[in-house]
């Protein structure tokens, strides 16, 4: 018997082809053998300007041009390369190092593997991303090669080679064949002096001794580093993870921490429903607790105590195991801030040292008691614990060194310090640094790499440093990063997506230019915009004017921004990952570049402006009667501030056209208003407060004002939510799918739950939470007339206990589901402020492409608007812009006050001593240890500890140092029932020296602002005493 | 179109006339020494190629062509899926198929199920639910999930129908299919048989990752898949490299007798004639290190449905044209029956025991046929 099998070599096609082999485990469960053929090609370049060879061979696109070369021709030496250097880093080496091929002082002429690329996707996606960024930009010089299709570098997996060997070895190959080929070309041009050297980074010792073997130069990251200039700052960059295991395994210390389940052992309890999949959340006042929400439960799971987040960071996703019943608690009634607790930690041992520490457990123990001790509120709530990780979601994070944790003359040596993120939630990280001294006082950026089950606290490395602690541009900086914000200029790409005319741009005079094209003249009207003062992004325009009829015609114009910024050009793409402007105190960081947002767009007065308008025909009583979109053109009149717009129209004097139209859309906006809240629309409350950044001389305190509501406001906002109202039914009648709105999930009436009890038990209250409509009623009647504040303080705490608004895509949730449940709307969407929000640019394509807007060159803009998951993509990352940009605007508010109050205490010192501010504060929630304050003067809420408060007898204010002592000389006689907790001193249970706090109480409290130690340091915290 | 249908119990018969077919069956009927058409000896193969791996999407593949043209494709498809959980006392209804091994087996704890191999057989000018490609699959899936490996052999203690357990709950299937390539010249049951062995052994499942009862979960580095049927380490390879102690598919081989010889791999125009047409498979017994009778089977042979020749005695045509004496009728040896010398006489089918002892003799003797078809399968290079 005869066999025969063919071989390959024996085709001469084969050479040219093979194939890529590889498993796919599909979500559903299937297993599949998966076969790529590869077509392997010549012209790939190898990018350098130094080539001679390759610019002849590389593919041209459609006009003949070639995608212009990256690399360098003279790329920068080293002590070690003096002719320069091309840089061919493995994905270990990426991994480890992304901070310095990002950093500006080295790693230039960098040649990236597709083989790397794909690698490093599978491991980090964050990094990948950063990769694909760097690869884009042009000034690192970065050329992404794609040495797979390349015939010579194409790299055949040889029998019982492993994938990373196979990875390696197509390195070392894709090195020696740019050196080959560089030299060839160079030889023909007679460049040979100038070819660079070829040097592979890798961190694989059997790598480098391979390719010494194939005389192919190989560093490790870190020798290489160490060869260059200003080597200790950069060696700081390489990522901890790899030294910390290698150091480790040789000495492998006592293990803290459970083990994660393999992979499909929680895949498999997943899908039986014994394991939960949620994302880590920490409670903001203690660190030991956290709360993960899954489907399967109404309420959230608790986690308590470090050993059951089992190194789980917020924001992580993980899976987490029921705990048994008896170890169910009630979550904790208690303040526990981590630098208290763990302040005395040396960052550079682990040694004898438990998860859980008896501080800890001390901690944690004190609430198990007061869980089982009376009757507490409500039931244990089942307990969980983390026992795997889906995805990190680890970012960069904003701290600073702590002090303590740093050895007083350790030189130039490397040590361990710790980092204190500004973010509470987030664990102190341990970092290892030359450059210990110089870093204190600094607003570091650091980031996490591992966290390994032999050490208590993550580590990471550091990044850069913002500028010194307190400095408005680091503190700034340090905020927008914390909140994701970019803020980086807008690139030149987008830049050059701008009209070219600039500020001279115009609505073009001849009525047959293209521009005119589906567009109504409506020049002649009397419009006219309301806006907060000092306002330059004017989206919204108003007019309303009889018709012989008898009823009224009223138009909102909205600014036509879709007019500029075309679909999935680089200006869109920009839009659509920054999603909207964030304001800060004294900064805004736009969406789109400030001649589109303040100028072109901005409908001004007196100019002539593109807009995209909604215009209803409404009888006298406000009932609709027919409404209809268009773009147009209009010439606003006027540009009013709120006040301006007031007093305009309480002016009897004034009897033009334009006030009467404002007097109109001001009695029809009240009717509406009426009309809205009878449907079951939430008054809602937030603790909101305006800055009026003023002169700089006065006190900077006047600036903060509490935000005050005319009836302009509401005016300008009843049309905006008709507008809204009124397209999102528009464009889900033409999208059934497709269409992007905006929902408000009515809230489970659990969430109520604590809110209902404490008001029915302070106050005798009632909450009901069974529709908006009886909640909207139910808050009405929620009035103290001592108190007149306590109204507002219900709403804030309302509006905390609802879930928040979303965008979403119209496919993705089911009709009845659209509701909004604030408005008491059925369907909603955002598409009066497209200038800054990215929304509303969408819903603005979405409403011409229903009315059938052909645009000025003729085809419809539908492009964008019709894929579900690119706007599911999108609708994801706008919500999440959105929340940070709210964030980020508060805690500039914060920051702002904090500043306020301290440069006025400098002022007192001055001339005496700080006493801070007398204000007003109302209970919002009692611990066992302290009490949260609101304080509406400056829309601040302060976490009032034991040692702030000021007992009776006791004289005046002392220094925070002081205050700290007191604590542990006082004790709490707290109980969860009452809200009331009773503060004094522990040798004098006597009443006259106490103070009781209960829940909504007034209470008369001290401000100033502290420079405060341990976490929030730099932020200044503003301390609040209470006095009585 | 009637006579291919009918032609289903082995394939289409050969136009020959009843005077070729006597020919042809005093030739291979003569005592110890027949003579075949192709001259080939009574167990000499037609020599054939194959290769394996040839369909890169597939688990597992391989081709077999003869020389006289005829060529067959098997390609193998293994999917992961959940195991309902009454499948043990199914497998025990089930198995009663006469696999009295597997029912034992299927006892145990775990136990795999027959219907797991789904086999599906493609035939040019046949339709999927023609008697031949369903009698044919089935036969040779019975062989393949009855065959069963001893206890030692862990891996495959259960055989084929162990080896595709998961774990509790979820299991392999296989998907065998077979594609015959050329018109069927002779009854295509050995080329597809070898095919599908070939295949099977060329067969690589995804490594899992995960351990126990877990919910299954696969290495993606194709390069350490396993095999179906378990490779002999490469360092006891070497020292014993027959591999016997490994348990490997079936083959299944086709036999017919003419008279009192036995002869293997019969063309087309050899079973026209044949007594009996047998298709016996065979499988290595792990234990001994020998071979195994896994089945036998008999066909339909077709020289059932010829046309008889007319002695001259009887034929009017020629009455008086010839001597009386010449056509003296003689007992056959093998089949008992009284026949005229030269001329043909439809078989009916009947076969001497001492006949059958002697193919299963043949087949499974120690350096017999079965051995060198195993042994040549293993030869084929399996990458």
């Amino acid at each position: 018997m005869k066999s025969l099998r063919r071989d390959i070599s024996s085709n001469p096609q084969a050479a040219n082809v093979t194939s890529k082999v590889f498993v796919r485990s599909t979500k559903s469960g299937k297993v599949q053998k998966i076969v790529r053929e590869l077509y392997l090609r010549q012209d790939i370049p190898c990018s350098s300007k130094l080539c001679s060879l390759c610019p002849s061979i590389a593919p041209a696109d459609a006009n003949g041009n070639i995608a212009p070369f990256v690399l360098s021709d003279r790329p920068a030496g080293t002590k070690a390369f003096p002719r320069g250097h091309y840089l061919f880093p493995d994905t270990n080496a990426l991994l480890n190092g992304m901070d310095l091929f990002e950093h500006t002082g080295a790693f230039y002429d960098v040649v990236i593997l597709q083989t790397v690329l794909e690698e490093l996707r599978n491991q980090s996606l964050p990094l990948y991303n950063r990769l694909l960024s760097l690869i884009k930009t042009d000034e690192k010089r970065f050329y992404l090669f794609f040495n797979e299709f390349r015939l010579e570098t194409h790299v055949r997996r040889g029998p019982e080679e492993s994938i990373n060997d196979r990875n390696d070895r197509a390195v070392r190959t894709v090195a020696s064949w740019y050196e080959e080929h560089l030299r060839v070309s160079a030889k023909k041009s007679k460049k040979e002096k100038f070819v660079p050297a070829m040097v592979v980074i890798t961190d694989d010792k059997d790598s480098i001794r391979k390719a010494k073997a194939e005389n192919v130069t190989a560093l490790s990251l870190a020798d290489y580093v160490a060869g260059l200039e200003d080597s200790e700052k950069l060696l700081d960059m390489i990522s901890e993870a790899r030294e910390a295991r290698d150091t480790k395994d040789s000495a492998r210390g006592e293990l803290f921490y459970p083990e994660y389940y393999s992979m499909s052992k929680l895949m498999t309890g997943l899908r039986a429903g014994t394991l939960h999949q949620g994302v880590f959340n920490v409670s903001p006042y203690n660190y030991l607790e956290g709360s993960i929400k899954v489907p399967a439960f109404d309420k959230p799971l608790l986690i308590l105590g470090r050993d059951n987040s089992n190194r789980a960071i917020s924001s992580d996703v993980v899976v987490i195991e029921l705990l048994p019943k008896d170890q169910w608690k009630s979550p904790s009634a208690k303040i526990v801030d981590e630098e208290a607790v763990t302040k005395n930690d040396n960052p550079d041992t682990d040694e004898s040292e438990a998860v859980v520490t008896d501080r800890e457990r001390k901690a944690l123990q004190e609430e198990a008691k007061q869980a089982h001790g009376k009757n507490s509120e409500g039931n244990p709530q089942p307990t969980a614990k983390v026992v795997g990780v889906i995805k990190r979601n680890w970012r960069q994070y904003v701290g600073h060194v702590d002090s303590n944790s740093t050895a007083s003359h350790a030189g130039r040596r490397q040590q361990t310090v710790f980092v204190l993120p500004m973010e509470k939630r987030v664990p102190k990280i341990r970092v290892r640094t030359r450059q210990a001294s110089e870093l204190i006082g600094q607003r570091i950026v650091v980031t996490i790499d591992s966290w390994d089950r032999d050490s208590r606290y993550p580590t990471g490395h550091y990044i850069r440093s913002l500028g010194e602690l307190e400095t408005k541009g680091a503190e700034t900086e340090a905020l927008l990063l914390e909140y994701d914000v970019q803020y980086k200029p807008f690139p030149k790409s987008v830049l050059d997506c701008l009209p070219a005319e600039g500020h001279d741009w115009k609505v073009p005079a001849s009525k047959e230019d293209k521009g005119w094209n589906g567009r109504r003249d409506l020049r002649d009207l009397l419009i006219c915009s309301i806006d907060p003062p000092g306002c330059q992004d004017i989206d919204d325009a108003l007019h309303a004017r009889p018709l012989p009829n008898g009823n009224f015609e009223v138009g909102v114009h909205i600014a036509d921004v879709s007019h500029f910024v075309k679909p999935n050009n680089a200006m869109d793409l920009e839009a659509s990952v920054r999603g909207t402007t964030v304001y800060l105190v004294d900064k805004r960081i736009d969406m789109l570049p400030h001649l589109l947002g303040t100028d072109l767009c901005s409908l001004k007065p007196y100019v002539e402006r593109y807009a995209f308008s909604v215009i209803w025909e409404v009888t006298p009583n406000a009932e609709i009667v027919s409404s209809n979109f268009t773009k147009s053109v209009i010439r606003s009149r006027e540009a009013f501030s709120y006040e301006q717009a007031q007093l305009r129209i309480d002016d009897p004097s004034q009897t033009d056209e334009l006030t009467e139209s404002m007097r109109n859309l001001l009695r029809f906006s009240k009717i509406l208003r009426q009309k809205r809240y009878d449907a079951g629309a939430l008054n809602l409350a937030s603790p909101e407060v305006r800055i009026e950044a003023g002169d700089e001389a006065g006190d900077p305190l006047t600036d903060v004002k509490t935000k005050a509501m005319l009836e302009t406001n509401s005016l300008v906002e009843e049309f905006m939510l008709l507008a809204n109202i009124t397209v999102a039914t528009k464009v889900y009648e033409s999208f059934s799918q497709t269409a992007l709105l905006r929902r408000h999930a009515t809230p489970p009436p659990q969430n109520f739950e604590d809110l209902t009890n404490q008001l029915a038990k302070k106050r005798g209250m009632e909450l009901d939470v069974s529709s908006s409509g009886a909640l909207a009623n139910s808050l009405d009647r929620c009035v103290d007339p001592e108190n007149p504040f306590f109204n507002t303080l219900v709403r804030i705490l309302a509006t905390r206990c609802m879930t928040s608004a979303e965008y979403f895509c119209a496919g993705a949730h089911a009709e009845s589901e659209f509701r909004h449940y604030g408005l008491a709307s059925p369907i909603y969407t955002h598409f009066t402020s497209p200038i800054r929000r990215y929304a509303d640019l969408l819903v603005h394509r979405q409403l011409a492409s229903a009315i059938g807007y052909e645009g000025e060159d003729g085809h419809a803009v539908i492009e964008g608007v019709s894929t579900r998951g690119k706007l599911e993509d999108i609708c994801r990352n706008i919500n999440y812009r959105h929340r940070n940009a709210q964030f980020a605007g508060r805690a500039s508010i914060e920051y702002y006050v904090g500043q306020a109050l301290k440069a006025r205490g400098e002022k007192m010192a001055a001339g005496g001593t700080d006493t801070g501010i007398d204000e007003e504060g109302y209970v919002m929630r009692v611990f066992e240890n302290g009490v949260v304050v609101f304080v509406p003067r400056f829309g601040i809420e302060g976490v009032v500890r034991l040692e702030d408060f000021v007992l009776p007898g006791e004289s005046g204010i002392y220094s925070v140092a002081e205050r700290r002592e007191l604590a542990v000389h006082r004790t709490t006689d707290f109980d969860s029932e009452e809200y009331t907790v009773r503060v004094s001193e522990k040798n004098h249970p006597e009443k006259e020296r106490s103070v009781q706090v209960e829940l909504f109480q007034r209470v008369k409290v001290n401000i100033s602002s502290v420079k405060e130690e341990g976490r929030g340091a730099g932020k200044r915290r503003v301390r609040v005493l209470i006095t009585g | 179109m009637s006579n291919q249908r009918q032609a289903s119990s082995a394939s289409q018969v050969p136009h020959l006339s009843p005077a070729e077919l006597s020919y042809l069956y005093s030739s291979l009927s003569l005592p110890k020494t027949p003579i075949r058409p192709d001259g080939r000896s009574p167990t000499q193969f037609r020599p054939l190629t194959a290769e394996t791996n040839i369909l890169p999407g597939t688990n597992g593949s391989a081709r077999i062509g003869f020389a006289d043209g005829t060529q067959a494709i098997v390609g193998v498809k293994a999917e992961v899926e959940k195991t309902v959980l009454a499948n043990e006392t199914l497998a025990r209804n089930d198995g009663g198929a006469g696999l009295d091994r597997g029912e034992q087996e299927g006892s145990a704890a775990v136990g795999g199920h027959g219907s797991w191999v789904q086999m599906s057989i493609e035939i040019p000018g046949f339709r999927d639910d023609d008697a031949l490609p369903v009698f044919l699959s089935e036969m040779m899936r019975e062989s393949l999930v009855g065959a069963v490996g001893t206890r030692e052999a862990s891996d495959m203690a259960g055989g084929l129908k162990e080896r595709l357990v998961i774990n509790k709950r979820w299991h392999w299937r296989l998907y065998i299919d077979v594609l015959l390539l050329s018109q069927p010249l002779a009854y295509p049951l050995p080329l597809l048989s070898l095919t599908t062995h070939l295949a099977l052994l060329s067969t690589k499942l995804p490594k899992r990752k995960s351990q126990g009862e877990e919910d299954p979960f696969f290495d993606d580095d194709w390069a350490v898949a396993e095999y179906l049927y378990p490779r002999p380490s490469l360092s006891s390879g070497k020292t014993n490299s027959t591999g016997s102690s490994f348990v490997r598919p079936p083959v299944t081989l086709l036999v017919i007798s003419v008279g009192e010889n036995i002869i293997f791999d019969p063309n087309r125009e050899e079973i026209a004639v044949a007594d009996a047409v047998l298709a016996i498979s065979i499988t290595r017994d792990s234990e001994a290190g020998t071979l195994k009778l896994l089945s036998i089977r008999t066909v339909d042979p077709p020289s059932r449905l010829t046309q008889p020749g007319v002695p001259n005695s009887e034929n009017v045509s020629m009455l008086g044209a010839v001597a009386p004496t010449e056509d003296v009728a003689v007992l056959n040896p093998a089949t008992g029956e009284e026949e005229v010398p030269g001329v043909w006489r439809p078989r009916r089918g009947g076969v001497k025991r001492s006949v059958i002892a002697e193919m299963v003799k043949t087949a499974l003797k120690k350096g017999g046929v079965g051995e060198e078809v195993l042994e040549g399968l293993e030869g084929v290079e399996v990458s």
